[in-house]
């Protein structure tokens, strides 16, 4: 074969190669959300999957709705400790940290968002569990607060950089001091980010589970306590998947459907929020 | 006038009288037998062996329908797990199917700061996978148990395994053992066994809650091991035999002591416990146990709790809990496959769970 | 008018006036707070090392270095060594990246790309975000029920009666095992992988590209001659980072592994990571010195992915001069 020929060929023999990857890429999504939904819907449709607790072997029926109040809640503390905090720590980046301490929290930050999520696990039956004798939720949102901080300060962070200066300077202009131009100027500019971000991570927060192992503990009666242990989605997917029962397994199906429609509407919820934002 | 007054406060005495200390009894009107204490509002954690799960599931719930001012969160965890979140205090109550063993003791401050109390009495199936052949036919004796779990009985047509089941048309497939990768109660009892019938085991491997396996993928908790069986053909494991049981699993038929095939159930560990009259937190093995209906790999599950506790209120209903538990919660295990406790036993519990107490008060009051 | 025109200007007043004091106090009261946020951080930071350091050290001080060369795990003779828990680490790790790179630089090729076939580039960008979001417990579940039976029945099997040559493929496979957890890596890898080569490969001047093609590379040669060698080092870091996730992942890993603290050439055989190991026996390790084991192991762990991901965030940062959009 001449010489222009075999580059040819070359040419799109790579380009067939590359479209078979995209192809390849694709699968896996695809077959996930297949089964998920096909093994998962029948127990969602099953009556009481939503309202009962789950029924010891023997006892018919039952459902995950110690689990759906356990997650919202664990998620909802953690939330609510790690959302004020981790915006204000992305303001003080961009308003006041370009300089060694503001790289030292940046860095940090890097640091958490790379750790094996067990370790969060690891934070809070030390810092909590020990300290207070007692699994419970709330020792749960500490360590989720901990895998959510990061991820909603920077994009506090990033939000607030794009802000254009020119905001900043045409408000301090205006004789407004510098804390007011932040609060009611910057910040709501930058909102659509940080709300963006705040429910990335939390949905993010929902769906984890090695966090939880040691800390919720679980709890297979309904439990609003905080200081009590409390079942979540995520644990019983887990718990459920290596039970033998294939009543339980036929719940872990529906309750990791259902942590995904969880998942996937927080983050459509959030890239709508963007766009209307924008607007 | 006088008189309705007198009559008024005497019925009003008789009333305080009724309603006071605390812990009311209420007669059991489906037993007949001892009252039940009423307990204080409590929500109780407890964390343990999966041995058991099944009754204490079925029993927590039971208790909270009759007693709807205490909730009951239990855990299966694993032996090994329960006992070291009892000795971290962040659980009431720990489960394990094995007695705090020195180590333990020490480590939570001396084994006369707990007390332990024997809840029920099951035993342990070897539990299989195997295209055509059904539950019961296969016949295992503690040597080729030995040898599968060692490793050195590799695929099902083994010479070894086929002199018992002659019968069989074992494949030429590969055993594959299923394991506990948990610290688990039920892996000592069965270990406890092989130690007992095999030589080479004892100096292979030994007893305990966490052993050096030799062969075999590990799982997690009785469950785990239950679900990995059923879904890996070729598969075999102990699983205790509730599990067996409920999900319909295959087990083989076991040559106990006496040399007799016995197919585990109730009324086997019943057999083998009541070979075993002293049995205490210090002595509570009961595998191998003589007799010819004796299900070989039998064992008690314990529960274990701080002899003060702290909480006056909590431990209150913690121990009107464990009485409930030996005495009228037995039915529940009964339907579950496990054996009645036997009632020396329940009377030693009783006897030990008196001992509990908050401060200088005693908390559990009950005539027997 | 005022005080500018007097011959002597009067001192400011030494009473601070309202005005004055309210924006004094304002700006100060809100930077202390956030200067107290950042330092939660920080001190969280601190905390995190205590809370793994300080449990560590009985198991640290006991078995020192030769740690990280033992084969032990036992819990009755309380002798550890990690050493198969790092190399079911590395092995799966391994694995992961192996399948994700080549997959995912070219699904990134593919979205970078200015121009050809525009149909999939949505979809597909789409479909791996989707992926990314999806929680590793849910991916275990389908890996533990779907993934194992198939390749227990088909591919391991198959993998062994093509390439049963090499001691990778030998041995019977019960369908948990190194390679069923790094197909489940790769899958969770993928989004981070593609993301991230897709921002390296943009980043890539157009010009360098066009000039390429203008001297009349086909895209083919431009991508092997010109593109890749420029992004050299960016991909270094995705790969990097891809790296770091896969190290760290727990939950899925667990469920397939077959948690068996053993070394072995098959790769259809049971093994043990790092995160499973901590995972399983957490709740149930008895005294200082195993519970410390754990949390060497822990400390292992975490300084790896940390050292990972900083070398990682270096090379992506340098290269493309902007954060990484992927966590």
């Amino acid at each position: 074969m001449s010489r222009p020929l075999v580059r040819i060929f070359v040419d799109r023999l790579v380009a067939a190669l590359i479209a078979l990857c995209v192809v390849v890429a694709v699968i896996p999504i695809l077959v996930l959300l297949l089964f998920v939904v096909v093994k998962g819907l029948p127990g969602l449709l099953t009556p009481g999957f939503f309202t009962d607790p789950p029924h010891p072997q023997g006892v018919p029926g039952g459902g995950v709705l110690n689990a759906i109040i356990g997650t919202l809640e664990i998620v909802g503390v953690a939330s609510l400790m790690a959302v004020p905090i981790g915006a204000l720590i992305g303001i003080f980046l961009s308003e006041y940290g370009r300089n060694q301490v503001g790289d030292t929290v940046r860095f940090i930050s890097d640091v958490l968002t790379g750790l094996p999520s067990i370790a969060f696990g690891i934070f809070g039956y030390t810092v909590v569990v020990l300290t207070t004798h007692h699994f419970s939720a709330i020792s749960a949102s500490v360590a989720l607060a901990v895998l959510m901080l990061p991820v909603i300060l920077r994009a506090t962070e990033s939000a607030l950089t794009l802000v254009p200066q020119a905001l900043r300077e045409a408000g301090l202009a205006l004789g407004a001091p510098r804390w007011r131009v932040t609060l009611e100027i910057v910040v709501p500019a930058a909102l659509g980010g940080i709300v963006t971000g705040a429910l990335l991570a939390m949905a993010r927060a929902a769906g984890e589970t090695a966090p939880l192992l040691f800390t919720a503990f679980g709890n297979d009666l309904v439990q609003t306590n905080p200081l009590q242990p409390m079942g979540a989605l995520a644990l019983t997917v887990f718990r459920n998947a290596l039970s033998p029962y294939p009543n339980l397994q036929d719940q872990a199906w529906a309750a990791a459907l259902l942590l995904v429609l969880l998942v996937a509407s927080v983050n459509i919820l959030a890239r709508a929020y963007v766009r209307r934002i924008q607007r | 006038m006088k008189r309705i007054l007198v009559a008024v406060s005497v019925a009003a005495g008789v009333l305080l009288a009724a309603c006071g200390g605390n812990t009311t009894a209420v007669t059991n009107p489906s037993t007949g037998g001892p009252t039940m204490p009423i307990p204080p509002q409590a929500a109780l954690i407890g964390a343990g062996a999966t041995f058991p799960k099944p009754f204490y599931d079925a029993a927590t719930y039971a208790y909270n329908l009759k007693f709807s001012q205490v909730s009951i969160n239990y855990q299966g965890v694993g032996s090994g797990a329960g006992i070291q979140q009892l000795t971290k205090k962040t659980v009431d109550f720990g489960a394990s199917d094995v007695p705090l063993k020195p180590s333990e003791a020490a480590a939570i401050g001396g084994s006369d700061k707990v007390v332990q109390i024997a809840t029920t009495l099951g035993t342990e199936s070897l539990a299989y996978n195997l295209q055509g052949i059904s539950g019961g036919q296969l016949k295992l004796t503690p040597d080729t148990i030995a040898g599968i779990f060692l490793g050195t009985i590799k695929k099902w047509n083994d010479p070894a395994l086929k002199t018992d089941n002659g019968s069989l048309n074992l494949p030429d497939q590969d055993i594959r053992v299923v394991h506990r990768s948990d610290g688990s109660g039920t892996t000592y009892i069965f270990t406890d066994y092989l130690s007992t019938v095999s030589a080479d085991w004892a100096s292979k491997v030994g007893t305990g809650k966490s052993v050096s396996w030799p062969v075999g993928d590990g799982a997690s908790g009785n469950g785990g091991v239950a679900s990995r069986i059923t879904q890996t053909p070729g598969a075999i494991g102990y699983v205790e035999l509730a599990y067996v049981l409920q999900t319909k699993m295959m087990q083989a038929a076991l040559k106990n002591h006496d040399g007799n095939f016995v197919i585990p159930s109730a009324a086997g560990a019943t057999a083998a416990a009541n070979r075993f009259i002293g049995t205490s937190p210090s002595q509570f093995s009961i595998v191998d146990a003589p007799g010819n209906d004796s299900a070989p790999i039998s064992g008690y599950s314990w529960i274990m709790l701080y002899k003060d506790q702290s909480d006056k209120t909590k431990g209150t209903a913690l121990v009107d809990f464990l009485y409930w538990l030996v005495t009228d919660g037995q039915q529940y295990a009964v339907n579950l496959h496990y054996a009645k406790l036997p009632s020396r036993m329940a009377s030693y519990d009783i006897f030990v769970l008196k001992d509990v107490s908050s401060g200088r008060s005693a908390l559990l009051s009950v005539s027997s | 008018m005022g005080q500018g025109t007097a011959e002597r200007v009067a001192p400011p007043p030494l009473v601070v006036t309202r005005r004055q004091r309210r924006r004094i106090s304002g700006d100060g009261v809100f930077r202390a707070i956030a200067v107290a946020a950042a330092a939660l951080i920080l001190l969280i930071a601190v905390i995190f090392v205590v809370a793994l350091v300080i449990p560590a050290l009985p198991a640290v001080t006991r078995f020192g270095l030769g740690f990280f060369t033992s084969r032990t795990w036992d819990p009755v003779k309380t002798q550890f060594g990690a050493l198969a828990a790092i190399y079911g680490t590395v092995v799966t790790s391994a694995i992961a990246l192996l399948i994700a790179f080549p997959i995912g630089l070219a699904a990134a090729l593919y979205l970078a790309e200015e121009s050809g076939l525009r149909l999939l580039r949505g979809p597909l960008s789409f479909a791996i975000e989707l992926l990314a979001g999806i929680p590793s417990v849910v991916i275990g579940l389908w890996a533990f029920f779907i993934l194992t039976p198939l390749m227990r029945d088909k591919v391991d099997p198959f993998l062994n009666h093509t390439l049963g040559f090499l001691p990778l493929f030998r041995g019977s496979a019960s369908g948990y095992g190194y390679l069923t957890a790094g197909l489940v890596l790769a899958i969770m890898v993928l989004p981070i992988m593609i993301a991230l080569s897709r921002d390296v490969i943009r980043a890539v001047p157009r010009a360098l590209r066009e000039a390429s093609l203008a001297l009349g590379a086909t895209n083919a040669e431009t991508i092997w001659s010109v593109i890749l060698p420029y992004a050299r080092v960016g991909i270094t870091g995705a790969v990097l980072l891809s790296l770091g996730r896969a190290l760290g992942e727990t939950i899925a890993v667990t469920m397939v592994i077959g948690n068996r603290n053993e070394i072995s050439a098959s790769l259809f055989a049971s093994g043990y990571t790092l995160p499973s190991v901590i995972a399983n026996e957490f709740t149930e390790a008895v005294g200082n010195v195993y519970l410390g084991a754990l949390f060497y192991l822990g400390l292992v762990l975490v300084l790896i992915t940390i050292t990972v991901n900083v070398l990682a965030r270096l090379l992506v940062w340098r290269f493309t001069g902007s954060e990484p959009t992927a966590a």
